[in-house]
């Protein structure tokens, strides 16, 4: 008796840990891809997701800018910091492993895949209006992100679908400049045409279009150009700032902020800092030191030429354009859409808007900057120096105006990132940039 | 197992009574007494007493799990005690998977150490001191940190993705083995482990041993079995010890002369145009040295800075004993370590009960409670500027310290800020306990089932005051806990059937186990000053996480062997696992193994030779590996924000068919005793085969994920172990008995998806290779010409340019060659006992080399070989010309790859016992003291710091500033009473 009573205890407990119901546990900080992306409110939450990805430091929180400056400037610039990745850029010799450029790709394409997965989903958002503009944002972040990738590496694989099974066959081609360039002037030109003409921090029409400006002009399609940056400054209701410095290291977009990607004590990333500010605001102490980029300047009154400070660290001379440790990191500002405008109407020989010269000497006077009596396409370069330093678009403009760089020709191989190694390693139809 | 035989034949009888006990005459209840010849037989009772009715000329055989049996006749005695000496190493009992057996009538490959293997020795990780005594298993601690994380190997790494350490039970309790460092070096969960409560460690090695823990087992178990009471006055034993560490090596730096020498030589020689480089050098020169380099003020000598003299103590206590029907054990350890790195140090404290009790004569009660507290001062990872190893780097002639501050012009970050003005401390605490019940149910029939709950946690407290370096907001500080359940459920019966000529056994049952976790932190910023460090104090919350994650298995499991006339022995077992892991397509897997084995000297057919024992032996199984993530078949998206607003991103790829790794492993080996088993050993031949490898297959980046984890690829282990122990010389005064192990490893990756080669970093899984094998470009010396750096290209051609395409596999970053050597020799009250370890194969790559040995590519110190470098033509040398920022021989290569080959002497006891006569007057049974020691010699070739040490932040075989272990040499004083 007492032994059955054993037994039945026995089963019972046998019973008890019958239970495969134990296996099915849903994790508690994700969801499935159906979730995500079969809903309205799931579409817009991946379409913000996308902002996040896109500011982050590889790309648009900083290292977009800083790459840009490294390998475009001669001795304006020095760096003093200990990262290799940085340095081989600096001395234009790149390895095909180096960090930055790995993680540029890698992130870039990221922020293509959710824009296309929110392209591909955006049907489920059944109001007409909010499906527009939740499909031109997505264009512009694809767009801004395929125009870096263009101008860093020159052609690249171009995609326009997002993934979704990554069990099928990734390998993907080059395609070449050109394409990417249509790619991105055609999503810009649809994006214009959806999205609404303020979106609060998020992209506007007027973003688009002063991308498109600058796209544009990159292209030395100065007419197209000068109609994009007109529209902008026409229409957009942005101006410049009333003083120069109140143009940099704001929390939130001051009026003449077209776009900037949005950094925060809890989220967002601005790499600027750590490269280019004091240990006090957050940063390494000047990896990026200023040398002779001061000589550019043609007078003492201009406040740019004082909008530098000493570093406690290392004693070089840094910019005052980062040192807001959470502030956000300017994309396109009103300033050069005034620089594009002037210099397409003075290669066109028009006045569309404002005379050339007279637009230079409006910028320059906002700074203080004494007028120009005349002006050339070297005295418009110099100005966009002196205006857009450390913001990302000295190696751009280098090679479209044709200068050389630290002795290389603008059209040299060294100027141009190699595909990374993690890219050629895994994708058997990449093929190398020369001279890597 | 115990056999419980029932009754008795009646004729002709005489009834003896009697009694069995051990050396130290404990009673041994449970022994068996059997009428030889006959199935007549019965058990002894819980004082070791016993009652049996047997015929004429009767011999009675008395046998007693891990003793000799003795066969003792009967003869006109009515009355007979029998005393039973403890077994040779062949009549060991061996732990299994839920059972024992006796390691004679093994057909798995199952290693054990004993308590007198592993206690005594100097550190505060338990699993330092199995180093180089046991075949095939290879034990590191990753570098020397107090609470650096450790590799446990059995037969060679057999995965690539998923985590490569064996499963650890604890009394039957699978224990939670996170890492839950929130600094990126790995710190040790079984930290709070202590020698003192672990009576054994049996380490199953093949897979018949293993299948029964189904899909975990692949990568070997270690079973920790617990000390227990036994029946007899309360034996109390007090063990205290004092030591002192150091690091086992230094490396040669430069001084100030040499570093001055050599950078003012690499700013001259630079080859980059157009830059006055010396006066940059000057520059910085006076920088880093406060402007004195020129007088030589200063020759700071940082690696003694950073790496300094260190301490370790122990003191443990313990009490066991026991009654008719309750035995116990208690205990308690306290273990305070100071580390041989700057500001590293822990002390730990544990506390055990182990209490059993049989309620009636069948049911027995087991209760086990064990807690562990572990506090540690932690320091940076191997990468982070701030680690205290990093101060090699900085200029010999830059002060440590100006007017009482830690200087701030140094090369890089000056560590000593970090060390005077941050706090880093992490607390472990472990709880273990287990409630389980033995009930016999009718003859032979035995059911346990039992409840076992670990509970860890592990809580971190940083604070960054407000000088440190790069430090904008007035400190910093970051607390965080994680805290992880694990609940047990385990049911099984036990089933013996004995007739005269054979014995079956079997074992079935099932087990569930859920993990939950659960973790949050919070990071704040603006504290008013450097005296208010925690969280409540900071003006503003700047971040704060929490999360939960959890899983679960279900195991189904049955095990038979079968035993004929101690000859032939035959073993299956199966287990059915499924795990919340798993793929919903495959989410139940079944584990089968046989093993079988045939005890040659028992065979009338051998007849008398040198073999006293000679066994052959061989086994069969498939384990798996369930080391994947908790979710890591879904396609997901997580939560991310931008602005503040919430945002979903991707974070997964999908792969609906994820499922564990499947090892399947052949092993073979003839057991050996020569010489009345004198001589023991063991030959091995073992093959494991690591199929549907997890692994992180890289994918192009253009894709927007650059890795998909998948089932794919396999490898290979294949190796030989020899295992010998001698009695050497035994006799009354003296005694010299040995033990060798030596083992061999091949690690070969067999298949890759479509043959392709994957690259990560510096290593490369490619097919017929190593896992992990080193792919680099081969350094090629010096231009004598010139003093630029050359390589081999592709053709293997010396040439001076530098390419990704010139790369080839160079080396293994695991060895293929292990061994140990321990020596036991006792000459009256003295006792020797120390154990040599070795490893050959390894090659060791320093991802620091490119900042360290560069002759003044930037200015770190360099390492004083760097002074070969060229100078000028003709010059022939393996160091490039010195130029500063020239990269000239820094990029990734050969050069800074070496061989990792050595042998160690990993520990050493020395001690006296004090003759009884001498202490029995205080009350004492024993006395002993000795001297301990750990990593007291190491031959090598290696100029690193340390051959076994690797960064912690970085796999793939490299070492990165990474400290050496400690060599300590501690006093100690053994007291039982």
């Amino acid at each position: 008796m007492k032994n059955l009573k054993f037994l039945l205890i026995i089963f019972l407990s046998f019973g008890l840990v019958n239970c495969e119901s134990e296996l099915d546990i849903e994790p508690a900080q994700s969801v499935s891809i159906g979730a995500a992306l079969g809903t309205a409110d799931g579409v817009k939450k991946v379409l913000i997701g996308t902002y996040a990805e896109a500011g982050q430091s590889s790309t648009f929180g900083g290292y977009s800018h800083i790459m840009s400056e490294l390998i475009g400037n001669d001795d304006e610039v020095s760096w003093e910091g200990t990262f290799l990745a940085p340095r081989e850029m600096f001395t234009k010799s790149m390895l095909s492993d180096n960090g930055l450029v790995g993680g540029h790709w890698n992130n870039s394409y990221e922020v293509i895949n959710q824009a296309n997965l929110v392209l591909d989903n955006s049907s489920n958002i059944s109001d007409a209006t909010e499906r527009a503009t939740v499909e031109g944002e997505a264009l512009f972040l694809r767009a801004l992100t395929y125009f870096d990738l263009v101008k860093f590496f020159g052609g690249v694989p171009l995609r326009t679908a997002g993934v979704t099974n990554y069990g099928a066959d990734l390998d993907i081609a080059r395609s070449t400049a050109d394409e990417i360039y249509a790619q991105v002037i055609s999503d810009l030109t649809d994006a214009y045409a959806k999205l609404p003409t303020s979106n609060g921090e998020f992209a506007d029409r007027y973003a688009a279009q002063a991308l498109l400006a600058r796209v544009y002009l990159q292209q030395g399609n100065f007419a197209s150009a000068l109609a994009a940056a007109n529209d902008v400054l026409q229409n957009s209701g942005h101006s410049l700032a009333s003083s120069f410095a109140g143009a940099f290291n704001n929390d939130s977009d001051g009026p003449e902020d077209i776009f900037a990607f949005q950094v925060t004590s809890q989220d967002g990333s601005n790499v600027l800092i750590s490269h280019y500010a004091d240990q006090p605001y957050g940063g390494r102490g000047g990896d990026i030191v200023v040398d002779t980029y001061r000589t550019l300047f043609d007078s003492t009154s201009d406040v740019r030429l004082g909008f530098f400070y000493y570093s406690g660290f290392n004693g070089g001379i840094l910019t005052r354009k980062y040192t807001n440790e959470y502030g956000n990191v300017p994309t396109i500002r009103v300033a050069e859409m005034h620089l594009i405008r002037a210099e397409a109407n003075f290669r066109l020989g028009s006045s569309t808007g404002l005379a050339p010269l007279t637009e230079i000497n409006a910028l320059r006077g906002r700074s203080g900057a004494p007028a120009l009596s005349s002006l050339s396409l070297d005295l418009i370069f110099n100005e966009r120096q002196l205006e857009l330093g450390f913001e990302g678009h000295i190696l751009h403009d280098k090679k479209r105006f044709g200068k050389s760089i630290a002795g290389l020709p603008a059209n040299s191989s060294r100027l141009v990132c190699p595909i990374p190694q993690s890219e050629m390693d895994s994708n058997s139809l990449m093929t190398q940039n020369p001279g890597y | 197992m115990m056999s419980f035989l029932a009754i008795s034949v009646a004729l002709g009888q005489q009834t003896i009574t009697g009694s069995v006990s051990d050396e130290d005459g404990a009673p041994l209840p449970g022994a068996s007494i059997v009428e030889v010849g006959t199935n007549n037989g019965v058990v002894a009772d819980f004082d070791g007493n016993f009652s049996i009715t047997v015929g004429d000329d009767a011999s009675l055989s008395v046998s007693f799990l891990g003793y000799l049996t003795q066969v003792v006749a009967v003869g006109n005695n009515t009355s007979i005690d029998v005393v039973l000496s403890e077994g040779g190493q062949l009549d060991e009992v061996v732990v299994t998977g839920y059972g024992s057996e006796s390691r004679r009538l093994l057909t798995d490959n199952i290693a054990s150490l004993d308590s007198e293997d592993i206690s005594e020795i100097p550190t505060p990780n338990v699993f330092n001191t199995f180093a180089g005594k046991v075949a095939g298993v290879q034990v590191t601690q990753t570098n020397g940190k107090v609470e650096s994380g450790f590799n446990f190997r059995i037969r060679g790494q057999a995965s690539i993705s998923a985590s490569s350490q064996p499963l650890y039970v604890l009394d039957g309790i699978p224990l939670i083995t996170y890492n839950e460092s929130s600094n990126g070096a790995p710190t040790n969960p079984l930290i709070t482990l202590s020698p003192n409560e672990i009576e054994s460690i049996d380490i199953l090695k093949d897979a018949s041993a293993a299948s029964i823990y189904g899909s975990q087992g692949a990568n070997g178990v270690v079973i920790i079995t617990t000390k227990k009471g036994k029946a007899g006055k309360a034996k109390f034993n007090l063990n205290v010890s004092r030591g002192v560490s150091n690091p086992s090596a230094y490396r040669d730096w430069m001084n100030a002369a040499e570093y001055v020498e050599i950078f003012l030589e690499a700013g001259r020689n630079t080859f980059n145009a157009g830059l006055d480089f010396t006066g940059f050098v000057e520059a910085r020169l006076d920088r880093y040295s406060n402007g004195t380099w020129q007088q030589g003020t200063y020759d700071t000598d940082w690696e003694k800075i950073a790496l300094v003299e260190g301490s370790v103590q122990d003191a443990d206590f313990s009490v066991s004993g026991g009654s008719d029907n309750t035995n116990y054990f208690f205990s308690v350890a306290y273990n305070e370590t100071e580390g041989i790195v700057l500001g590293n140090s822990l002390d730990k404290i544990s506390a055990r009960a182990n209490i059993s009790t049989a309620v009636t004569d069948k049911l027995t009660l087991n209760f086990n409670l064990g807690y562990g507290r572990t506090d540690i001062d932690r320091i940076a990872n191997d990468n982070a500027f701030v680690t205290p190893l990093q101060a090699i780097a900085q200029s010999p002639i830059s002060p440590a310290y100006v007017d009482g501050e830690p200087f701030t012009n140094t090369v890089y970050v000056n560590f000593l800020l970090e060390d005077k003005y941050a706090n880093y401390n992490t607390i472990i605490r472990r709880n273990t306990g287990k409630v389980s019940a033995d009930l016999d149910l009718f003859s032979g029939l035995t059911f346990t089932s039992e409840f076992a709950y670990d509970l860890y946690g592990q809580s971190e407290d940083q604070f960054r005051g407000s000088l440190i370096p790069f430090m904008s907001t007035n400190g910093s500080g970051y607390a965080s806990n994680a805290t992880t359940e694990n609940y047990i459920v385990t049911n099984y019966l036990n089933y013996e059937f004995v007739n005269d000529y054979s014995t079956l056994d079997v074992t079935v049952g099932s087990s569930l186990n859920k993990s939950k976790r659960r973790f949050s932190s919070v990071s704040g910023e603006q504290f008013p000053s450097d005296d208010f460090q925690t969280i409540a104090s900071a003006a503003e919350i700047t971040a704060g996480s929490g999360s939960f994650t959890s899983f679960s298995f279900v195991g189904y499991f049955a095990r038979a062997t079968y035993n004929i006339n101690d000859k032939y022995l035959f073993k299956a077992g199966i287990r059915r696992d499924g795990s919340s892991r798993f793929g919903e397509n495959v989410q139940f897997g079944n584990f089968p193994s046989f093993s079988a084995g045939w005890i040659l000297s028992n065979e009338d057919f051998i007849g008398d030779n040198i073999f006293s024992f000679l066994k052959l032996r061989g086994s069969w199984g498939e384990v798996g590996n369930a080391a994947i993530g908790n979710f890591a078949a879904l396609g997901l998206f997580g939560a991310t924000s931008f602005n503040q607003r919430p945002g979903l991103q991707p974070t997964q790829p999908s792969n609906q068919d994820l499922s564990w790794e499947t090892t399947t492993q052949t092993d073979v080996s003839v057991q050996f005793g020569l010489f009345d088993d004198r001589v023991t050993g063991e030959l091995t031949y073992y093959n494991k085969d690591t199929d549907d490898l997890l692994f992180g297959e890289p994918i192009p980046g253009s894709s927007g994920f650059t890795s998909l984890t998948k089932n794919i690829g396999a490898v290979k282990n294949t190796g030989v172990e020899f295992l010998l122990n001698t009695v050497n010389i035994r006799n009354n005064d003296f005694t010299w008995s040995t033990s060798l192990n030596l083992a061999t490893n091949e690690n070969e990756v067999v298949t890759l998806p479509n043959g392709e080669d994957a690259i990560s970093g510096r290593n490369i899984l490619r097919e017929g290779e190593p896992i992990s094998a080193f792919y680099l470009v081969e350094y090629a010396g010096v231009n004598p010409d010139n003093g630029n750096a050359l390589f081999y290209d592709a053709d293997g051609v010396a040439t001076e340019s530098y390419s990704a395409d010139f790369r080839k596999v160079v080396g293994n970053p695991f060895p293929n060659f292990i061994g140990g050597l321990t020596n036991y020799v006792s000459y009256k009250d003295f006792e020797l006992s120390f154990t040599f370890s070795a490893e050959f194969g390894a090659s060791i790559y320093n991802a620091g080399g490119r900042f360290q040995s560069t002759a003044g590519d930037w200015f770190d110190n360099q390492t004083r070989d760097q002074l070969r470098r060229w100078r000028q033509p003709g010059d022939i040398t393996d160091v490039p010309a010195a130029a500063l920022v020239g990269s000239n021989g820094t990029q990734h290569s050969t050069r800074y790859l070496q061989d990792g080959d050595f042998i160690r002497l990993k520990d050493l006891n020395l001690s006296y016992t004090i003759p009884q006569d001498m202490i029995s007057s205080v009350g004492l049974e024993k006395a002993r003291i000795y001297l301990s020691g750990i990593n007291l010699l190491t031959i090598t070739d290696y100029d690193g710091y340390d051959p076994e040490s690797r960064a912690d932040t970085f796999g793939g075989g490299q070492t990165f500033y990474s400290a050496p272990a400690p060599r300590t040499v501690s006093l100690g004083v053994n007291l039982t009473f």
